[in-house]
């Protein structure tokens, strides 16, 4: 009834076998491609699924202290909190906005805003107190986010705060010590991963994924409190008594560059670091004038500006005559009160004149004729030689950051006129830092130390000790010299310009400054000391330096008994702390 | 009814074929699409219906039950007595078609679905079904009729209508191009002809290759309308250019088989079912089961369909006749496209196009029909003589 063409035929099953196969051949070509994206491209589509599935929150590591020599801690953190809100996860976002601006003094449209935004996490308000915190999270509001972490604090407010720094809300370092030893105090922020579905609302059966942060190292510094606090209070002092612009002072330790203070008046408070000091001057500022000035606040002028050295200088002209043998410390001159130089008449600061004087004394009356003839018989490739071997060229490598390079003649334009005038300290710039390093290593026995702070970086547990080693260029003068700089500058202290630095029954070495600053017949100066003890054998440098003061302007007059005052102080100190060493290791005193 | 007669022999003789090889896949087919359904929905289900996370799960378990009972019944039904139906099938399901524009419910921005007295119905599925009956009947009739061109070409032509009424009254161009493929598959079989669908895919492929090229081409002179309708394409090309449009939900199937890996993260621990992949249920079901079971449970679910499709090869090469054998190819064809066409959109090797993955994707009209469909052939093998094997 259906007829002969209803047959099942032989080619019939033939093409149902090929169809059969070329559906197996897709079903191949199709798990090949499985196995492509599974196996092969497994690793890249897990890497992708996991950024979309898990929400992660930071938890911030506990940046490292700063410690200074007696164990201080000059910077610590507090807890502190920062509160956010998952709008997922928000029930009554009426009552959340009103707790949140009332406890946070935020305005009810900020915090709207941030309640309302559809994101995964928004953060309100971070650095805030822990009550607050704490009285935020007693409210159980669902959605709020009480996280603690910690905020820098620092205990003494603007101690040594050009030295020491500050961070920003990154935890971290925006100046000072805290940018050098970033790597070191930062850590390892911590993560807490959470699986949520797509619309962000916490998958509970997955659990958090913590990442604990770890701790930065707490950094070991050279600095003394104890010192540094006298030092300040000498230097404003300094600074109200002769109405000074700023006033510096460094104290180092000449034989391994440890440094003990570094004081640059005015300072800034560290726990408010963005708030000027004339406040009320500040409203209408634009915000790059107002950069501008909170730059200059944070500003270290010890390693961050230069300036002409003057006399103090003559100790670099000295030694390098010294030890080229152009001078002895007994050869004999004569001061008219000038010298020529081509035909320029160059004065010396005693118009009448020192008359005959040898070398030393010529050190002590710093006599400017002298030691531009001295300078003249080394010459310009003599004196440059030395430049660069007691590296004055060469930034000193302290650590802190933004040290200022020396500014010089090129070689090649140095006629005898500059090489007059470097002679005795005008006509070129350097820092403080540059000045108090070379000084010392040229009365130290000619070891060209690394000035720092930094002694080591030691784990939170105690356990990881990391100690920091700093460069030395050994014999940039030989001990010779160095021994006739020590003799030479005790006898300025002594008897000559330095005297006002002398204190009774402790030797001092030290050379006077008075430099007018550029632009000249501005009637305004720098005045410096730099001196240092046991003359003999110098176990502490210090460095003044007096910015534009008001009436009698001589180094000698104002800037060194600054420093006298400081080794009275710390003198004695530090042999106390030397004596309990010794006790200390003796065992038993007494 | 010599026919009959002869059958009731058969049958008396207790020699008559059961397949129960193909019972068993397709029932471990529908047990594991159950357990995919309930693990992909759970999650959205008990957001979307206040707790109750088995919603999809009971929906698709009573379409399975009504859909098994309605295999047995057809199984027991000879299958000639469906012959005379061939003609009114091809005309209701034409339309159904059309009663989709006033009865028509749009869901995910297309109307695919009656919906009358609180049944909702997809003429499509009902559509293949009855294409390949109507085809099966069709070739019997025309005999040697279709080696000659005009025979050849009269039967690629019958689904041409349905197709276009698929595509653009339903705007479901993937049932249209099943449709299309079941023809060719019943008339590849049914014609001893090689070269003819040799060239015809040939020219399939070398259309397809070009409008990609034009496509590519326009879009990289920036036509913006044709980028809108080319973007599909173009997501298809590289889904991360498009992650936020066209692209959005195959980047997530392939982020989903990409984090399964060689063993999976085991039943039920897939993340992307967490409403990263919407509706993970329906057509990107196969991503979850990469995602939740690895490559091996891939493969797994391959290899069960080419068993299946290996039984049903076996059934249609033992038919007693052409319409039983062309009946069984026809399911055969409907069953292997879509399941290859799936897990060829899933796994970004074509373009995206909305094809469920038969047995086990959500969806009550599809199994009910799919089942239906294996009724038929079970009904076919019940035809075959044991001493005819």
């Amino acid at each position: 009834m259906r007829g002969s063409d209803n047959i099942h035929k032989t080619y019939h099953r033939n093409k149902t076998v090929t169809v059969m196969f070329i559906c197996v051949a897709a079903f191949m070509v199709l798990i090949g491609r499985l196995v492509y994206l599974m196996v092969f491209q497994s690793e890249y589509y897990i890497e992708k699924a996991k950024e979309l599935h898990e929400r992660e929150r930071t938890i911030k590591a506990a940046r490292g202290r700063i410690i200074d020599a007696n164990g201080e801690i000059l910077a610590d953190n507090k807890t502190v909190c920062t509160i956010s809100v998952i709008h997922n996860q928000i029930e009554d976002p009426e009552t959340v906005i009103k707790v949140l601006s009332e406890e946070l003094g935020l305005s009810e449209e900020y915090v709207r805003g941030r309640v309302e935004k559809y994101s995964s996490i928004e953060k309100i308000k971070s650095n805030v107190d822990k009550s607050v915190g704490d009285a935020i999270r007693s409210y159980e509001l669902p959605g709020v986010k009480v996280d603690e972490d910690y905020k820098r604090y620092y205990p003494y407010d603007s101690l040594a705060s050009k030295v020491l720094g500050f961070t920003g809300g990154d935890n971290q370092g925006i100046i000072g010590l805290e940018v050098i030893y970033d790597e070191y105090l930062q850590g390892e922020a911590g993560r807490i991963l959470t699986v949520t579905d797509a619309k962000g609302v916490e998958v509970s059966e997955d659990g958090e994924e913590r990442i604990e942060p770890i701790s930065g190292r707490d950094l070991y510094i050279s600095l003394d409190m104890n010192i540094q606090s006298y030092a300040t209070q000498l230097a404003v002092q300094t600074m109200e008594t002769k109405q000074a612009k700023s006033v510096s002072i460094i104290v180092m330790n000449p034989q391994n560059g440890e440094l003990m203070a570094m004081v640059n008046v005015p300072e800034f408070d560290l726990n408010n670091p963005y708030t000027l000091p004339d406040e009320a001057e500040e409203a209408g500022l634009s915000q790059e004038k107002r950069q501008e000035l909170l730059n200059a606040m944070w500003r270290n002028g010890c390693i961050n500006d230069t300036y002409e050295p003057g006399s103090t200088f003559k100790t670099v002209t000295a030694a390098a005559a010294l030890e080229e043998g152009v001078v002895t410390v007994d050869d004999t001159f004569s001061c008219p009160g000038y010298v020529m130089v081509g035909d320029r008449r160059i004065r010396c600061h005693k118009i009448a004149g020192h008359g005959a004087e040898n070398f030393v004394q010529a050190t002590m009356n710093s006599c400017n004729p002298v030691f531009v003839t001295v300078g003249l018989r080394l010459g310009v490739d003599s004196f440059y030689k030395y430049f660069q071997r007691f590296g004055l060229l060469d930034k000193t490598g302290i650590d802190l950051p933004g040290e200022a390079k020396t500014i010089m003649h090129q070689k090649e334009n140095i006629g005898q006129v500059e090489l007059a005038t470097i002679s005795f300290g005008q006509s070129f710039q350097i820092t403080p830092i540059q000045l108090a390093v070379t000084v010392a290593s040229l009365v130290n026995g000619g070891r060209r130390v690394t000035p720092h702070f930094g002694l080591r970086a030691v784990s939170a547990d105690g356990t990881d000790i990391q100690s920091f080693t700093w460069q030395v260029e050994e014999n940039i003068v030989s001990e010779e010299t160095s021994a006739t700089m020590r003799y030479m500058l005790e006898q300025v202290v002594e008897n000559g310009g330095g005297k006002n630095a002398y204190i009774e029954g402790y030797r001092i070495g030290g050379k006077t400054a008075t430099s007018q600053t550029l632009p000249r017949g501005s009637g305004k100066y720098i005045a410096s000391f730099i001196g240092f003890s046991p003359a003999d054998e110098p176990s502490v440098l210090a460095v003044c330096i007096i910015t534009h003061p008001q009436g009698t302007y001589y180094g000698g007059q104002i800037a060194a008994p600054v420093v006298k005052q400081l080794f009275e102080n710390i003198l004695p100190y530090l042999e106390k702390m030397d004596y309990n060493n010794r006790s200390g290791s003796d065992g038993s005193g007494s | 009814m010599a026919e009959r007669a002869l059958s009731r022999r058969k049958s008396n003789s207790a020699a008559n074929y059961m397949d129960y090889s193909l019972l068993f896949i397709v029932i471990f087919l529908l047990g594991f699409g159950l357990i995919m359904v309930y693990s992909t929905s759970s999650y959205e289900s008990n957001l979307q219906f206040d707790g109750d996370s088995a919603w999809y799960l009971r929906k698709q378990l009573w379409a399975t039950i009504v859909g098994l009972a309605a295999m047995l019944v057809v199984a027991n039904i000879p299958y000639h007595f469906w012959e005379r139906f061939a003609v009114l099938g091809y005309i209701v399901s034409a339309v159904l078609i059309v009663l989709v524009i006033p009865f028509g419910r749009t869901s995910h921005g297309a109307r695919r679905w009656i919906y009358i007295a609180g049944v909702s119905f997809q003429p499509a599925e009902a559509a293949k079904l009855c294409m390949i009956l109507f085809l099966a009947s069709m070739i019997c009739r025309m005999g040697k009729k279709i080696r000659d061109r005009k025979g050849f070409y009269t039967v690629l032509a019958i689904p041409v209508p349905i197709a276009l009424m698929l595509w653009k009254i339903t705007n479901n161009m993937s049932s249209a191009i099943i449709v299309m493929g079941i023809a060719v598959l019943m008339l590849f079989v049914s014609c001893p002809d090689y070269k003819r669908f040799i060239f015809l895919a040939l020219l399939t492929l070398a259309g397809a290759a070009l409008i990609v090229f034009i496509i590519v081409k326009m879009a990289e002179s920036g036509a913006d309308e044709l980028e809108f309708r080319g973007a599909r394409i173009l997501a298809w090309l590289d889904p991360e250019a498009f992650a936020s449009g066209k692209g959005f939900q195959t980047l997530q199937g392939l982020y989903a088989i990409g984090s399964g890996g060689i063993l999976g993260k085991g039943l039920g621990a897939s993340k992307q079912k967490l409403g990263f992949i919407p509706e993970a249920q329906n057509d990107m079901i196969f991503s979850i089961i990469c995602e939740e079971l690895g490559l091996f449970g891939a493969i797994a679910v391959i290899l069960m369909f080419i068993m299946l499709i290996w039984r049903f090869m076996i059934i249609a090469n033992n038919a007693p006749d052409l319409f039983g054998a062309l009946l069984v190819v026809g399911v055969l064809g409907h069953i292997a496209i879509q399941v290859i066409l799936n897990i060829a959109v899933v796994t970004n090797t074509i373009p995206n196009t909305g094809i469920s993955l038969p047995f086990i994707s959500y969806g009550g009209t599809s199994v009910m029909f799919l089942l239906i469909e294996v009724g038929l052939v079970l009904s076919v093998a019940r035809g075959i003589h044991l001493k005819d094997l």
